[in-house]
């Protein structure tokens, strides 16, 4: 017999909705899903779909105008504290990688970490061992702007791992590769979602991308399609 | 080991990330602090050399009018002072400040020729003044800049006064000073027959006194018998003389109109920071940094802007005191002696200036929405 517990999804969307300039502009016009722990789900949809709000939203990054999102059945932005989540349960990796650009590739790595712990040593082992585990291993003093796109993407990748999260967030983590540092960049995201047991959402315009995911949703003007 | 990043850390490369920036910003919190440690300082160290002088000459009590600056205490009242019985010595003196060329001014002090304050002076050369002649002592570093020397003649007031001789003071008051004789002083600022006050050298105190009972015991008994004059413990009357109170709220007023001034030049630099980084802060919090951390970083880049400025205006403050002391306009009044309390005050109020500075803009840091913060430009 399956335990109660178990059968609750690790995030769930109710009847989701967010609007801009005073209602003006909707984004999200009642999304509902379910996404289940160690699931790899691909979002598609033209740009000004609202892929990328649900993203933000599934990531606490911002807040909904209506609806809910629930994290292993508690409310996010209530039951579940934002900064906590995003510093314990998430990890996001973004299209315009954000590194910040005073720090090496090693000191970006070790930045959400300051978050949580105290210890230097173990932060910077981490960060060395994230970075050996994305090949870059030969970059860990160079700076951001000394540093390939593709190899940015893998430092961007090695940080949001440094917490230790349950869901990778991708937001059109390609977007700004060509298709050998795409390709290298995905096989890197599919490897850690399997290796790690991770539930990873990304979300894309590229067909090719969303149609090699195992579950593909689709946002048409605010809302999931059938 | 891998190379390690601290928070503090990483405050100290955000600034150095915008050095010249940084760069004036500390020059400006250094030039405030500076102005502090010079102004405070010299102000202080007015106050001390106050104290010195009584202290060299062995003065315990002052007695004035209630109005420091007034030559209106009449001179006979000597006698009737040197007849209370705790009174061992009193001596008449005026002091005041006049201009002995347009560049250099300096401190005149009326004596008697037999005063027991000259105790306190040593002559290099020459000798004392004697009552009702035209003659006056100057101290080494008056003389110095005066290029005089014994036998050489100054013009006071329209008067020619013979050098008699050249001292080497107790305190810096006394080397910048000139001293002549009381009846001198009073034909010069046509006030015959009155003083500034009286220094009075008590007797020792009796047996199973205390010396603080037996100071309030002398100026009570002074006071009763000299109605309407007040009888100051020296110490006191250095620290509340007209001259150490203007000198206190001049250095304290410009001091903080120029904190106030290196407080809105971090602010600045601080808000520009913020601006510039509206993103990276969306960041930090998009990788779940707390708006507490966020705060406590910008914060901490303006304590850092305000730790370093106040380094940097303890050198600028000390640099002008050491000018100041030099210069023959300013020789007799100022000298460089920095107390370790006075230094720890300034960086302290340096860095209480850096965490005044950062405030609003690290609650504007911390406050931003992170999805709005990675979507600014």
């Amino acid at each position: 017999m399956t335990s109660p517990q178990l059968e609750v999804p690790q995030l769930e969307v109710r009847d989701l909705r967010k609007s801009y300039d005073d209602g003006r502009i909707e984004a999200l016009r009642g999304v509902s899903l379910k996404i289940d722990s160690g699931e790899y789900v691909a979002i598609s949809g033209a740009s000004g779909s609202g892929k990328s709000t649900l993203l933000h939203l599934l990531g606490g990054l911002d807040v909904a105008t209506s609806g809910e999102v629930l994290y292993e059945g508690s409310k996010l932005g209530t039951t579940v504290n934002l900064d906590e989540y995003r510093a314990n349960r998430v990890g996001f990796i973004f299209q315009a990688f954000y590194l910040l650009p005073t720090l090496s590739a090693l000191e970006n790595v070790q930045v959400p970490m300051l978050a949580i712990s105290d210890d230097a040593n173990s932060r910077a082992s981490r960060a060395e061992a994230l970075l050996l585990e994305m090949g870059m291993g030969h970059r860990l003093k160079q700076y951001p702007n000394e540093l390939s796109a593709g190899e940015r993407q893998r430092v961007a990748i090695a940080r949001a791992l440094a917490n230790h999260p349950t869901i990778l967030l991708a937001d059109e983590p390609t977007g700004n590769l060509d298709s050998v540092n795409s390709a290298r960049i995905m096989e890197i995201l599919t490897g850690i979602q399997e290796k790690r047991g991770m539930t990873l959402i990304i979300v894309t315009h590229e067909n090719d991308i969303a149609n090699a995911a195992p579950r593909h949703i689709r946002i048409r003007d605010g809302r999931v399609e059938a | 080991m891998p190379s390690q990043l601290s928070f503090t850390g990483f405050a100290c490369k955000n600034l150095w990330r915008r050095r010249l920036r940084t760069l004036l910003t500390l020059c400006g919190i250094g030039m405030a602090i500076g102005a502090f440690v010079a102004l405070v300082g010299f102000s202080r160290s007015f106050e001390h050399e106050w104290g010195r002088l009584y202290s060299s000459s062995g003065t315990d009590i002052a007695v004035v009018d209630k109005n420091f600056m007034n030559t209106s205490v009449n001179q006979s009242l000597q006698e009737k002072l040197r007849a209370v019985p705790v009174v061992s010595m009193a001596e008449p003196m005026i002091f005041n400040i006049m201009d002995i060329t347009p560049e250099v001014n300096a401190l005149v002090f009326g004596w008697l020729d037999d005063s027991y304050e000259f105790s306190s002076l040593t002559f290099d050369s020459g000798g004392r003044f004697h009552n009702g002649k035209a003659e006056i002592i100057l101290g080494q570093m008056l003389a110095k800049n005066l290029n005089k020397k014994v036998g050489d003649t100054v013009d006071l007031q329209g008067t020619t006064f013979t050098v008699t001789g050249i001292y080497a003071g107790g305190t810096a008051l006394e080397a910048g000073a000139i001293i002549l004789p009381i009846d001198q002083m009073q034909a010069l600022t046509s006030q015959q027959g009155k003083v500034s006050g009286f220094h009075v050298r008590l007797k020792p105190a009796p047996a199973g006194e205390s010396p603080e009972h037996y100071m309030k015991r002398a100026q009570a008994e002074i006071e009763a018998a000299l109605p309407g004059l007040n009888a100051q413990a020296a110490a006191d009357r250095a620290s509340n003389n007209q001259f150490v109170g203007l000198a206190h709220s001049v250095a304290w007023g410009t001091s903080c109109i120029a904190l106030l001034m290196g407080i809105l030049g971090i602010a600045n630099t601080m808000a520009m920071s913020v601006f510039e980084r509206t993103r990276e802060i969306g960041i930090l919090r998009a990788i779940g940094w707390k708006s507490w951390r966020v705060m406590l970083l910008i914060q901490t880049e303006a304590v850092v802007l305000g730790f370093v400025g106040g380094f940097i205006g303890i050198l600028f403050g000390w640099g002008a005191l050491e000018v100041l002391s030099k210069l023959p306009q300013t020789a007799s009044v100022v000298s460089v002696s920095l107390s370790w309390v006075h230094l720890v005050e300034a960086l302290g109020i340096s860095v209480l200036s850096g965490l005044i500075a950062g405030a609003y803009p690290a609650w504007r840091g911390a406050h931003l929405s992170p999805v709005e913060a990675l979507r600014h430009d």
